[in-house]
Parts: structure tokens; sequence; C-alpha cells
């Protein structure tokens, strides 16, 4: 049993790393949250070097790579909360991959693995609130089951941007357009969608957690520093807890979907329900520790905050997986006591 | 990145499973008390140890099978899937042997190391007294040097299996002028001696899985010291890291039993859906201290580091299981609250899972001054 990367993987995890320190500080970050747009210069880069076909298989364009690799970027990407559209372009690119007829599979995925269409995914209940889809030229709509969705070429249909709280991801209500139906196994599409949200909330978390630290080792009351007040230093604990734990669940979930995929339902659902809550509990710490200044707008705590809220409901909230984990778990104590 | 056994694991794994089905434990006694469920687990430690199945971990020399770390995961993973009990003499197996290895003498590990493993000789750990708790340097316990033997007084607390013990792991101070990490010494005390008192000490489940220990003008041999005088700390340290290497795995498997038999509950009353956000929650928190206690094994046998894992795993785990016991209150209703079944059992039991082994309070000081490196606060004067 062996939980590290592989070489090959850490290669990719130090390049993202590197990468994405230099192109998306903090700095490049509040320029385009404050203006609403997104880095066009960072994400045609990464088209260029593949990143958003990573897990796309090469016969659509991709680089065929795994899970695992996949969530290596939403990780390195949401710890910068990077203001790219990549974790709606890969999403799409999963369900559609698994979803989709060849037809469409052609019609998307090679512009999709390239960084030339942006994607995005919203549930089809969700009153069409499309997180991305104000630059979107693909949405997939997902059912609440997760087991069937539709796919809608943006250029067809009537997208009116909506000013979400989350500005490096802009937000459109879709509607119209001719909604293809996806006829293929959409639910293992949504389940690689969901370990790739749950990756990008890890990285969210993990970035909070360094800057948390850093901060409360430096900010200094009554003569001492605020992180040697256990009051403090537990709360940054806690926020390390949540983050591993969430850790170790994607890593279980991303290495199902390349090696035991019979598994990765539950896992997936396991996942998203522990990254959604380690997202919203982490970051709302991170604001809390910093005290007054966390509350601020110069502060940059609040982008993280705002990104792991969008992505916490994104294809369904913690609460709707964890229920899907009992219904899950029951079944599994039924069959066992039948076998 | 590989979540699987590799052939050698599941072959061990295999032929331990093939064991435990053809060689059952016994019924659970079900009078008699605290003695008769310990000679109960006495009879099965000498069933394992007949087998060769009481200790793996240990090296084929010393009459284990030279396990590998991840083997002995899969040992104490696979008794908690059978649901046997432990083995009785769990203190010498796990902590008091391998603390021996490490700093015994020949004649001490050929002279102890036998009985532990069949169970002839139950050891039990003199370390925590009234006064010293988390702050385990502080304690106060003498040795006193009286010609070639030692002359120990004082209290121990938490004793657990002290009323059925020969030996204990007793850490003394014998010298009180250095600093107090200094001036201790690690014994091996023989508790059938005169001045060895030991008083059970009955717990809010109304057993008593501990003791109190009385220690007045005891006589220890010099021969006794393990890892010599003044070494104290550090041989307690050895013991105090084996204290959860494998256990967490036995009880992790537990824990997983009981959230299904509580999902198998709430099925049969027809509430799964009412409580199936909190099971469904549960259920993930137990994966994830599965995934956790793997990984930090693994990253230890593969990088000989371990990562922050250790604190966590516990912490999580503790929490995990006193809100599984909760939950099983609202599903099963107040014959949860009745004596004499396994679920007010546990109510009750789980209380100290967050303070034995490690209070969570100290867990969560541990992980914030040597995992994320944030500044200690200065302990009052």
């Amino acid at each position: 049993m062996d939980f590290g990367l592989n070489d090959d993987q850490r290669d990719i995890q130090g390049t993202a790393r590197a990468l994405v320190g230099e192109r998306a500080s903090a700095e490049r970050v509040r320029e385009h949250a404050e203006a609403g747009t997104t880095d066009t210069g960072l994400w045609k880069e990464l088209g260029e070097i593949g990143w958003p076909g990573i897990a796309v298989a090469e016969e659509h364009g991709g680089q065929g790579l795994g899970m695992v690799e996949l969530a290596i970027l939403c990780e390195e990407l949401g710890r910068a909360i990077a203001p790219v559209p990549f974790l709606p372009t890969v999403a799409a690119a999963a369900i559609i991959e698994h979803g989709g007829s060849d037809e469409q599979r052609a019609r998307w995925l090679p512009d999709l693995a390239a960084g030339r269409a942006i994607g995005a995914v919203a549930s089809a209940d969700s009153a069409d609130l499309v997180v991305g889809g104000a630059e979107a030229d693909v949405v997939v709509l997902v059912d609440r089951s997760g087991a069937s969705g539709a796919v809608v070429a943006a250029a067809d249909a009537t997208v009116e941007p909506v000013d979400a709280i989350d500005p490096t991801r802009p937000a459109a209500r879709v509607s119209g357009g001719s909604p293809e139906l996806l006829s293929g196994d959409v639910a293992a599409g949504v389940d690689r969608a969901l370990v790739a949200i749950a990756a990008e909330l890890v990285g969210v978390c993990e970035g909070s957690v360094e800057m948390t630290v850093a901060y409360v080792k430096e900010r200094k009351q009554f003569g001492t520093p605020v992180g040697a007040f256990q009051a403090v230093s537990h709360k940054c604990a806690q926020m390390l807890l949540d983050t591993e734990r969430a850790r170790a669940l994607v890593s279980q979930a991303a290495w199902c979907a390349d090696a035991a995929p019979e598994r990765l339902h539950e896992a997936a659902a396991m996942a998203k329900a522990a990254a959604s809550d380690a997202g919203r509990e982490v970051t709302s710490s991170a604001i809390q520790a910093h005290g007054g200044i966390g509350f601020t707008w110069e502060a940059d705590v609040h982008w993280r905050y705002k990104r792991a809220q969008m992505d916490a409901v994104l294809l369904g909230g913690a609460g709707a997986h964890r229920a899907r984990v009992a219904q899950l778990a029951a079944a599994n104590v039924r069959s066992a006591v039948t076998a | 990145m590989d979540l699987t056994f590799s052939d050698t694991e599941l072959a061990f794994r295999d032929e331990l499973r093939g064991w435990l089905a053809d060689n059952p434990a016994p019924p659970r006694p079900a009078e008699g008390g605290d003695d008769a469920d310990f000679a109960w687990r006495r009879d099965w430690q000498r069933t394992l140890s007949d087998a060769g199945w009481a200790a793996p971990h240990w090296p084929a020399e010393f009459g284990g099978r030279g396990a590998t770390l991840t083997q002995s995961a899969i040992y104490f993973e696979e008794l908690g899937r059978a649901r046997v009990p432990l083995p009785a003499n769990v203190l010498g197996l796990l902590l008091g042997g391998p603390t021996l290895m490490v700093w015994g003498t020949d004649e001490q590990k050929d002279r102890y190391l036998p009985p532990i493993l069949t169970g002839e000789e139950i050891w039990c750990q003199g370390f925590s007294e009234p006064g010293a708790g988390s702050d385990l340097a502080a304690l106060q316990t003498k040795a006193v040097k009286d010609g070639d033997e030692w002359v120990v007084s004082g209290q121990k607390v938490w004793t657990s299996a002290a009323q059925w013990s020969k030996w204990c792991m007793l850490v003394t101070r014998t010298d009180g002028d250095v600093p107090k990490h200094k001036g201790l010494t690690y014994f091996l005390m023989d508790m059938e001696q005169p001045g060895v008192t030991v008083r059970p000490l009955k717990q809010i489940t109304g057993e008593a899985e501990f003791n109190e220990l009385f220690l007045e003008d005891v006589r220890i041999p010099d021969a006794n010291v393990v890892g010599g005088v003044g070494n104290g700390w550090k041989v307690a340290l050895t013991t105090l890291m084996n204290e959860r290497a494998g256990l967490g795995f036995a009880l992790q498997v537990r824990l997983r039993q009981y959230l299904d038999d509580l999902i198998a509950a709430a099925d049969e009353r027809g509430v799964l859906d009412a409580y199936a956000g909190e099971l469904g929650e549960l259920h993930t928190r137990c994966e994830s201290i599965r995934l956790l206690a793997w990984k930090g094994l693994t990253d230890v046998e593969k990088y000989g580091q371990p990562g922050p894992e250790g604190s966590l795993v516990k912490w999580l785990w503790s929490d995990t299981n006193q809100r599984a016991t909760q939950l099983a209150a609202d599903i099963v209703g107040p014959d949860a609250l009745t004596y004499g079944n396994d679920w007010s059992y546990e109510l009750l039991r789980a209380r100290g899972n967050t303070i034995e082994g490690g209070t969570t309070e100290i867990l969560k000081n541990i992980v914030a001054e040597r995992v994320l490196g944030l500044p200690r606060l200065k302990a009052a004067a």
C-alpha cells in the first residue's frame, strides 16, 4: 500500500506548484477578482501545455493520464485560487468523455482538452445558475441523481452574466439553446467531476492553513504571537485535521477512478462530502484567526472563503453526498446480512 | 499510489484469516466479571501463541514472525474483523517486549520475552501518577539505591491489568537534583512482593479496567534497570511510541463494525433516512481514519518518517467513536440507555477515548507545535 506519488506525478506537482505560484500570485488573483476577469494569458498557457486535457484520452486530444494527475493540478490551482476556468472545464470534459456519444466527444473534447473551449457544469435543478457559465462555450447539466445529463452549446443558448460571490469564476444564467441528452455513463463522469472539485477544495484548504499559520506566528497581542494561545493554535490544528481528512479521501477517490472504478461511486461521494465541509470550515476559521483584518477586503482571505462556498455547492452539497454514502453503506450492510 | 496489498501481504492476511476461521475464540464468559474475562483472554493468547500468532511483529528469534509494519497492521485489522478479543498480555506484547528489544540486556531479553509471548507473565505499565498525567516527566515516585537493590515508594494510577500482572514497567525518579526529564530511571518491578498494593479504580462504566498502584519500600534488584540509570525518559518514550502502533488498526475496524451494526439498527427501525446525514458523516469519517492510519504507517515504512497522521488519527478516532455512541442512543432510543447492552456500555466507555493515551487537548498541542510549527505558550511557573 502506498499513498505517495510516483516520480512522474511528483514532477507534475512540482512543475504545477512553481508555475502557479509564479503566475497566480496573491496580487494577480486580487487584480482579476476585482475586475471580474479570467486570466486569459495564464489560461492560454495552461492550454498550450495540455493541462485541461491531462486526463482526457489521447484519441480525443488529451494526454491520456489519470484522475490522480488531474487531482494534483486541481489542488495546485485551488491552493492559489488561480483565476482560470480550469475546474469547470475539466469537470465538463470528464462528463462528456464518459457520458457523451462519439459525436459529442468529437465535437467538444479536443477543444476542451486544448483549452480552446471553456466548459462548465451545473445541476439541472439549480435554477440554471452556472458557475463559470459567463465564459463557457459548453455547459453540462446534470440531474439530481447524477445519473443523467445533457450538454448545451452556449452559442445557441441565452447567457446572462450574474454577479456571484466568487468573481474569479464568472457565473451566468444559461437558458434555452438545444440541450442534447448524454446517453453514456454519465455517473462515471460526474463522479470524476466530483473528485476534481474535491481536489480543488483540498488545495483551497491547504493554502488557507499555510496563510493562517504564517499570520498567527507574526501577529502579536499581549506581548506574544497569537498562535501561541491554544484558542488559536487548536483552531489551526483543527484546520489541518479537516484538510488532511479530506485529502486522504480525495487521494483514495482519485486512485479508484484510475485503478478500482467499481469503488469510485462511494469514494467520490465521501471525498466531496468531506471536502465541501472542510472547505467551508477551514476558510471560515482562516478569516476568524486573522481577526478584524480577516474581514477586510484587502486581506485576501475572503477569496478563499468565496471559492470554497462555490465549490461546496457545485454538483451537490455535503448533505446530499452524505445521504448517498449512508444509502450505499446500508446497501452493503444488507447484502452482507443476506450473503 | 497503490491502495492495494502486495501478494505477500495478501498471503499473510489469508493465512491468518484462514487460521482465525478454523480456530474461533470461545464465547466470552457470561459470568464471573473482570476476572473471568481476563482468564478468557489469557486462554485465547495461549491459543494464539501456540500457533505463532501472538506477536507476529516480533522478530523470529524471539518467537514472532518478523512481520512488516503493514503485516502487523493487517494482523490487528483481522483480529478486529474476526471479532476476537485482543491477547490478554497486550501491554507486554506491544509495549514491554519491543522496549526490551531496544534497551534490554541479553539476559533481560532471554528471561522476560518468552513468558510475555505465552501470556504466562502479564505486564502492566506504571507511568502516570496522580500529579503526572499529560506532564509525565513531573512524576514523583522515588527510587533510592541501597546496595545492589533499589527501594521504591510512590503512587501510580491508570494501571491497566495491574491486578493480574507479574511485571510492571515502572518509571521512577532516581535523581531529584537534575532537570525533570533527566533524573528518571525505568525498572521492571515484580508485582508479587510486599509493599505493592493494587486498588481497582471503578470507572464510569462500573467496571475496573484500571487500578491505583501504591508502592511502599518496594525492593527492585539493580539487574532490573532497563536502559541504564538516569535514562528512563528515553526508554519510556520507546514504550510510548509503540503504544498506538498496532492497536489503532483494531480500533478502526471495531468502529466500522459498530457503524455497520448501527446502520442495520436504523434500517430495522425504519429510521435510516432520518439519520442518513449523520450516519453518512460517521461512515465517511471512519473511512478517513482508516486511510490516514494506513498513510501514516506506509509513510514510516517507505520513507522512515512519520507524517502528522499519528496524532490526527487518534484525535479523529476518539471523537468519531464518541459521536457514534451518541447517535446510537438516538437511533435505538431509551433502550440503549439500560445497563447490560453494548450500546450503553460503549456510550459510557467512549468518554475515556479522548483522555486515555494522550488527551485530545495534548494531541492538538502536538499538531500545533510539531506539525504546524506554532510557538509554544510558556506554562505558568
